[in-house]
């Protein structure tokens, strides 16, 4: 395997993109209802711990960054090989690769549990799952390209949404708010862990990262993204807050399309049927670029075709989305994966980068 | 099939099998002549052969009657021949004395059966082992009309017809310049057809030229009637419903996209224009946005976009709320729409899909129809189906309205090929919506995004300018800026030379009391 990653210029695309990828990866199914989980942990002071997880996804990015350059173009899987070598590094790029699926796979199981509950109680999970997977397959062999373009345009099609947040705004109670800093540091931090599954998906910088045009812009669009979904999750946040008392936030489970429930315009009420088939758009760049990283994870160790692999993870999503039938074996999935991606997403590159930084060092000692 | 790609580096086999194989020259004697050309031709009723006596030498005329003009023949040919005074003229005397512009001289057998059918006339001398050809194409074009399909208020009224001649004189009459290229073509191994590839150069990018280029010359087939059918054939993506390649029967407009540094084909006996590359936006604008002012044509542009997605989305939406999402529906509004529906026996889904096909066939039948029988069509539709569909309790008032809207909407897209692909892609969408109600809409709507975002034209992406999104082509795409901003050319074209003239010069403002 090379380890450094020349695409073809024609699949090459400019930096500002960058944005979108991060932003599309990141906004995907926590967003509908991470409100009550923080809530869980800080209390009225959640939109602190939102805060506090906003500016420690920029220092983990950071590092990834960092990681990145001392290899020029590569992705996570060169340096694996790089940094452990032919077996060891085959090991850990697999074990990526499952931690890839398994984002895709929660997203998919948790859209198709949202769309359950409100809209077709009756309907079978494997239905959704076919179709969803249709979308994901055909815009995969699409390419990188394609991928990114649908980040890109899916975002216009749902930030508007944030602007309805008016309405909830308007019975809201600012008191809910006071007294700031009630809950102690140590809650907060609890509160910025339970964000993770929420604000991840920062990490496919790792792959996407050798398609960039110009990679020294890549740092600036990575934390512009950053920052665009930290200012999102707070606004949200921040008006959850004020919007439901206290009692009601930890009862609700999709807090975010509850406060949807209050919108009423002339020709529409209960917009938040508009707003889970809306969301259609922002979980397809979750599943389109957690699906590609592991299928291009697949070509790049073992040599297969990009396709092969496609076919067989869409596979193994549809099968494993049917085993997890109810209600407690999402949540289990939810909290397993909450916790693998905490170590994965947040403590891992920062290892990474000390074993490839003194890696590189030795080599120019030597 | 009667057509694949042909592979790269194969020989083209050349005329043979239309000659006789043992000639491949012209033979002196006019019996022999005579008999070759017979042979080949075999009996065609419509060949004339024309001996002359002159003095010393025997010439024969050689023309298809029903492609030739006959006063061209009479008074530019027969009566100068008759005239001539030198004792043997030789080929040159002779070519020197006709008054006509073009004139050949040949010793290919082949050449000679190729213009016969395109309305020469082979002038053979006793004798001599090559003659003569002469233009003398003459045949009734239909004249030149106004703009059918494409027709405008404002702007040149001019419409291309079934000549490629004309066709392509239309367009230097645009554009006169030495820098329009027009390289000759030909397509179909039996019918010959001529093709016309027309470029700016320097304008139009290089690339793009050998591109298309190699696309046409590389097709193997026998037959290519009309520019549509050649379309479909070098289309990047012929599997899918969007065109991807634009059809325009206004020369203006291809004028104006030559200057953008565009391509265009013309077909001999098409009335409509190849032009390449196009994105999807721009088969909803019009060479009309031009003529109007800037406001009045964004206005318009983006009453256009809306209409689409009206046509696409309002019939599912429709479907979608009434068979699953009930609640959606504000309770004011939902008493008129339960009123209307009570006397309906059929769900949603089917109710649309009897309507919208009612007008489909509305729509087929008026385009079919004689324009004399055309005017029943109107009261058919309108009162007959309309009104007795709804006393009848087969459809609901709201519905019509809905469905006609769609229809409505539809038909203000300026290109009919995208107008008919809207119109088709409403029917699954109105399925997904009675399946899966506001999920299958988003689903047929995420899948339509994809195949949108994996199309390209000539190889340039089919949704720019949104993606990759190019802020100079934006100017012209939903919105029509004003002139001024347009001192470059799309950034799609690639074109060469990127200015049209100075920006800064058109954008200097005056201050106050200059």
């Amino acid at each position: 395997m090379e380890i450094t990653v020349k695409p073809k210029a024609n699949l090459l695309f400019s930096s500002y993109l960058l944005l979108f990828v991060i932003v599309g990866n990141q906004v995907g199914i926590g967003v509908m209802g991470f409100q009550r989980i923080i809530f869980r942990e800080a209390g009225h002071d959640s939109w602190i711990s939102v805060i506090i997880a906003g500016i420690s996804t920029h220092l983990v990015a950071w590092v990834m960054l960092k990681t990145l350059d001392l290899y020029g173009s590569t992705d996570l899987y060169g340096i694996h090989e790089d940094v452990y070598g032919k077996w060891l590094g085959r090991i850990f790029s697999s074990l990526y690769i499952a931690f890839l699926l398994m984002g895709a796979l929660i997203v998919l199981r948790n859209y198709i549990e949202v769309v359950q509950t409100w809209m077709f109680p009756d309907a079978p999970a494997w239905l959704f799952a076919v179709l969803l997977l249709f979308l994901m397959v055909y815009g995969v062999s699409g390419g990188i390209r394609v991928i990114v373009g649908f980040c890109f345009l899916s975002l216009f099609f749902t930030i508007w949404m944030l602007l309805l947040l008016i309405y909830p705004y308007q019975y809201a109670e600012w008191i809910y708010l006071s007294p700031v800093m009630e809950a102690s540091m140590i809650q907060l931090l609890k509160g910025a862990k339970e964000m993770t599954l929420t604000i991840v998906g920062f990490e496919i910088l790792y792959f996407i990262f050798p398609f960039l045009k110009e990679k020294e812009k890549a740092g600036r669009y990575t934390h512009l993204g950053l920052l665009l979904t930290t200012c999102c999750y707070l606004l949200i946040m921040i008006v959850s807050t004020i919007y439901y008392s206290e009692d009601q936030i930890l009862q609700a489970i999709w807090t975010t399309f509850m406060m949807f429930n209050v919108i009423q315009l002339p020709f529409l009420e209960r917009f938040e049927f508009v707003g889970i088939s809306l969301w259609i758009l922002a979980i397809m760049p979750n599943l389109l670029l957690y699906t590609w990283a592991a299928t291009r994870g697949m070509k790049r160790i073992f040599q297969w075709k990009q396709k092969h692999a496609l076919y067989l993870f869409t596979i193994v999503l549809f099968g494993v989305s049917i085993f997890l039938n109810t209600r407690l074996k999402i949540n289990a999935l939810n909290d397993f994966s909450g916790k693998f991606s905490f170590y994965i997403v947040y403590v891992y590159p920062f290892i990474l980068f000390i074993i490839a930084w003194f890696r590189k060092w030795l080599k120019r000692k030597i | 099939m009667f057509f694949f790609r042909k592979k790269r580096g194969v020989s083209q086999n050349k005329q043979s099998s239309e000659s006789s194989p043992d000639l491949k020259y012209i033979p002196s004697s006019k019996k022999e002549m005579e008999m070759v050309i017979k042979s080949v031709l075999q009996d065609d009723t419509d060949l004339v052969i024309k001996s002359l006596q002159h003095p010393g030498k025997e010439l024969t005329l050689f023309y298809f009657s029903t492609l030739t003009d006959r006063k061209i023949i009479q008074k530019s040919i027969l009566s100068v021949l008759q005239n001539l005074q030198a004792p043997s003229p030789s080929l040159e005397e002779i070519e020197a004395s006709l008054p006509i512009g073009e004139v050949q001289v040949t010793e290919s057998l082949d050449q000679v059966i190729q213009t016969l059918h395109n309305g020469w006339t082979l002038l053979h001398i006793e004798g001599k082992t090559n003659a003569l050809l002469i233009n003398t194409f003459g045949m009734k074009e239909r004249g030149l009309t106004t703009p059918e399909n494409e027709s405008h208020v404002f702007g040149p009224q001019v419409s291309f017809n079934e000549s490629l001649a004309t066709n392509t004189g239309l367009i230097r009459k645009y554009i006169a310049s030495p820098k329009l290229h027009n390289e000759n073509l030909e397509v179909g191994k039996i019918t010959r057809t001529k093709v016309s590839m027309l470029y700016i150069e320097g304008v139009a990018s290089e690339q793009n030229v050998n591109t298309l280029r190699q696309r046409i010359t590389e097709l193997e087939l026998d037959q290519l009637i009309d520019s549509s059918m050649l379309v479909q054939l070098i289309e990047d993506n012929s599997m899918s419903v969007f065109p991807q390649m634009m059809l325009t029967e206004r020369p203006d407009r291809v004028s104006a996209f030559l200057l953008e540094g565009k391509l265009a084909v013309l077909v001999d006996g098409s009335p409509y224009a190849i032009v390449c590359p196009s994105t999807f936006i721009e088969f909803f604008q019009t060479s009309e946005d031009y003529y109007v002012r800037w406001n009045m044509a964004t206005f318009v542009r983006m009453l256009r976009m809306i209409a689409m997605f009206l046509s696409i989305f309002f019939t599912p939406v429709y479907v979608a709320s009434l068979t699953f999402h009930y609640e959606v529906i504000p309770s004011a509004l939902l008493v008129p729409l339960a009123q209307s529906r009570a006397k309906v026996p059929f769900p949603p889904l089917f109710e649309a899909l009897l309507l919208e096909l009612i007008i489909e066939f509305l729509r087929e039948a008026g385009a079919r129809l004689p324009t004399k029988v055309g005017q029943t069509m109107g009261i058919v539709g309108g009162i007959v189906i309309g009104q007795a569909a709804v006393q009848a309790g087969f459809t609901s008032n709201i519905l019509i309205i809905i469905v006609a809207l769609g229809a409505l909407s539809s038909f203000t897209t300026p290109s009919y090929m995208m107008g008919t692909t809207i119109r088709i892609i409403r029917f699954p969408m109105i399925l997904l919506a009675g399946i899966w109600g506001g999920f299958g809409i988003m689903f047929g709507f995420c899948f339509l995004l994809i195949h949108l975002l994996r199309q390209s034209s000539l190889g340039s992406p089919y949704l720019e300018p949104f993606y990759p999104i190019r802020l100079r082509d934006l100017q012209n795409s939903v919105v029509r800026m004003p002139f001024p901003f347009f001192s470059k050319r799309m950034v799609l074209t690639r074109a060469e030379d990127k200015g049209k003239f100075n920006a800064k010069r058109a954008k200097q403002k005056k201050d106050i009391d200059e």
